[in-house]
């Protein structure tokens, strides 16, 4: 009888939290193209998240690509200067442009 | 349609043709429905279709909305920010209401489970750019197709209740909510939502169970705000804090993100942003179907069930209807009791017998108490951030 009502407090204990530890979020190795400028994404966007949010896009205008650089530093606040910019777009749009 | 309407969307029309082929023309079509699951798990979860791992995103596949509710290991996860504790110990975690308030408090687990009347609600959870694949050209955002949503029982505490224990100062307006989850730079927003004093009602909650568990830690452990009907980019994940205001804060992910046309239609023309805009609010009614799914074998004269999910914004749904004739008739299916509530998923099941050989398409079409039901995908017009898809769904499956 001691024994089914340790294993019954063990039970209840452990229903509390299902995780006590730290959980390890995986990390994926995207397929990203390598090439010109690249460095300057590796350097300014992954810090904040992974190529895979680059990837899901599909191929996009440099217009579209543009557009997203300058909302990661208006309102994102990315710390990208200018000239680093125009380098992250050129990139984008060579290697996941749609030719426009 | 109406005349008005007819006339509006011609003159649409007309405008786009004289601008010329500069423009790419907008278009809605299916959600994009063939991606596979990751071979890689994450922590407490099934493989599922994996968008980013930092910060992870993660969607449900179809066959899951075969259900009405959807298993906390397949339940889908979006998050904003890079950094998300990987550790929360339960006996140290508070939640702390401050601001515009008489009393400034913190609640320990412990006490929100044991010092408060337990409540329970069983509501749909879902991104408001779920299915964003659809629109053409691609809006900005992650490119989700039908399973950036779900439904869960959620088990937690008033809102009010909190707010009551705390008690409001009279000129108390706004509450604000922040979860654990950080940026990588100092000076990114975070992820911070409001809600007017006004539109608390007693169904919002703090929850701190799903699905009779722990939430999983990818949907917000040990708290999340639950806002039935209501999209889920206001239900913040990790809550840690409110903070009672008189007046409204700036906010991107309010003032910015997840926004709308604020017109009629909710559209615009793609590079002609509508100058003003609100917030996506309530969810619109749709269904989806969980079985069949695309591309599945079935036999000719054999008997198929088909199953899915139809949910609003909390009205109720009063039907769903499924065509096998590519939308020329429509048949009523069989509906659930109901008794989850109405912010739950309906399930529906029809049956069905294919007579033909070869590519065979089944469409679920919701209708809400209210009288609202989903448009044909190609009649859903375009908007920048590609919220609010609610087509038809359309599933084809080959008959041999």
């Amino acid at each position: 009888m001691k024994k089914i009502i340790l294993a019954l407090t063990l039970l209840t204990t452990l229903s509390f939290a299902q995780v006590k530890e730290d959980i390890a979020v995986p990390y994926i190795p995207y397929e990203v193209k390598m090439g010109k400028n690249f460095i300057d994404v590796q350097a300014n966007c992954l810090s904040c998240h992974s190529f895979g949010y680059i990837i899901n896009q599909g191929p996009q205008s440099r217009k579209f690509w543009a557009g997203k650089v300058k909302k990661m530093i208006v309102h994102f606040k990315a710390p990208i200067d200018k000239k680093t910019a125009n380098l992250i777009t050129d990139y984008l749009a060579a290697y996941y442009g749609n030719g426009k | 349609m109406k005349r008005r309407d007819f006339l509006k969307t011609s003159m649409v029309g007309v405008g786009a043709a004289a601008l010329g082929s500069s423009l790419e023309a907008a278009q809605t079509i299916q959600p994009i429905d063939n991606r596979r699951v990751s071979k890689v798990a994450f922590p407490e979860k099934r493989p599922m279709i994996t968008y980013s791992d930092r910060p992870p995103l993660l969607e449900s596949t179809r066959d899951v909305f075969a259900q009405g509710i959807t298993p906390n290991d397949q339940f889908f996860v979006r998050w904003h920010m890079p950094e998300i504790p990987t550790h929360i110990d339960e006996k140290t975690f508070r939640l702390s209401v401050n601001g515009e308030v008489k009393n400034k408090l913190s609640f320990s687990l412990d006490q929100l489970k044991n010092d408060f009347e337990p409540v329970e609600v069983t509501s749909v959870l879902q991104c408001g750019g779920n299915g964003r694949s659809a629109f053409k050209p691609v809006a900005g955002g992650v490119q989700w197709g039908n399973g950036a949503m779900g439904c869960a029982r959620w088990k937690g505490v008033r809102l009010r209740d909190i707010l009551e224990r705390a008690g409001l100062k009279k000129d108390a307006e706004w509450i604000g909510f922040n979860g654990l989850d950080n940026a990588a730079y100092y000076e990114t927003p975070n992820f911070v939502r409001e809600m007017h004093i006004d539109e608390l009602d007693d169904h919002v909650i703090v929850a701190f169970e799903m699905n009779g568990e722990d939430l999983p830690y990818l949907n917000g452990y040990p708290l999340r705000l639950v806002i039935p009907g209501h999209y889920s980019d206001s239900w913040v994940k990790m809550l840690s804090n409110l903070t009672v205001t008189s007046k409204y804060q700036k906010l991107f992910f309010m003032d910015v993100a997840y926004r709308i046309p604020d017109n009629d239609c909710e559209c615009e023309e793609p590079g002609q942003k509508f100058k003003t805009t609100k917030p996506i609010d309530r969810m619109n009614v749709k269904s989806i179907i969980g079985y069949p799914t695309n591309n599945t074998i079935v036999y000719h004269n054999s008997h198929i069930t088909v199953r899915g999910v139809a949910f609003d914004e909390g009205k109720g749904i009063r039907a769903v209807v499924v065509s096998t004739d590519n939308g020329k008739t429509w048949k009523e299916a069989l509906l659930d009791s109901g008794k989850e509530g109405r912010y739950a998923f309906r399930e529906f099941r029809f049956r069905f017998k294919p007579q033909k050989h070869g590519k065979q398409t089944i469409m679920s079409k919701a209708i809400s108490l209210d009288g609202k039901e989903q448009p044909l995908a190609s009649q859903i017009k375009w908007n920048h951030g590609g919220y609010k898809y609610n087509g038809v769904d359309v599933v084809t499956v080959e008959v041999v």
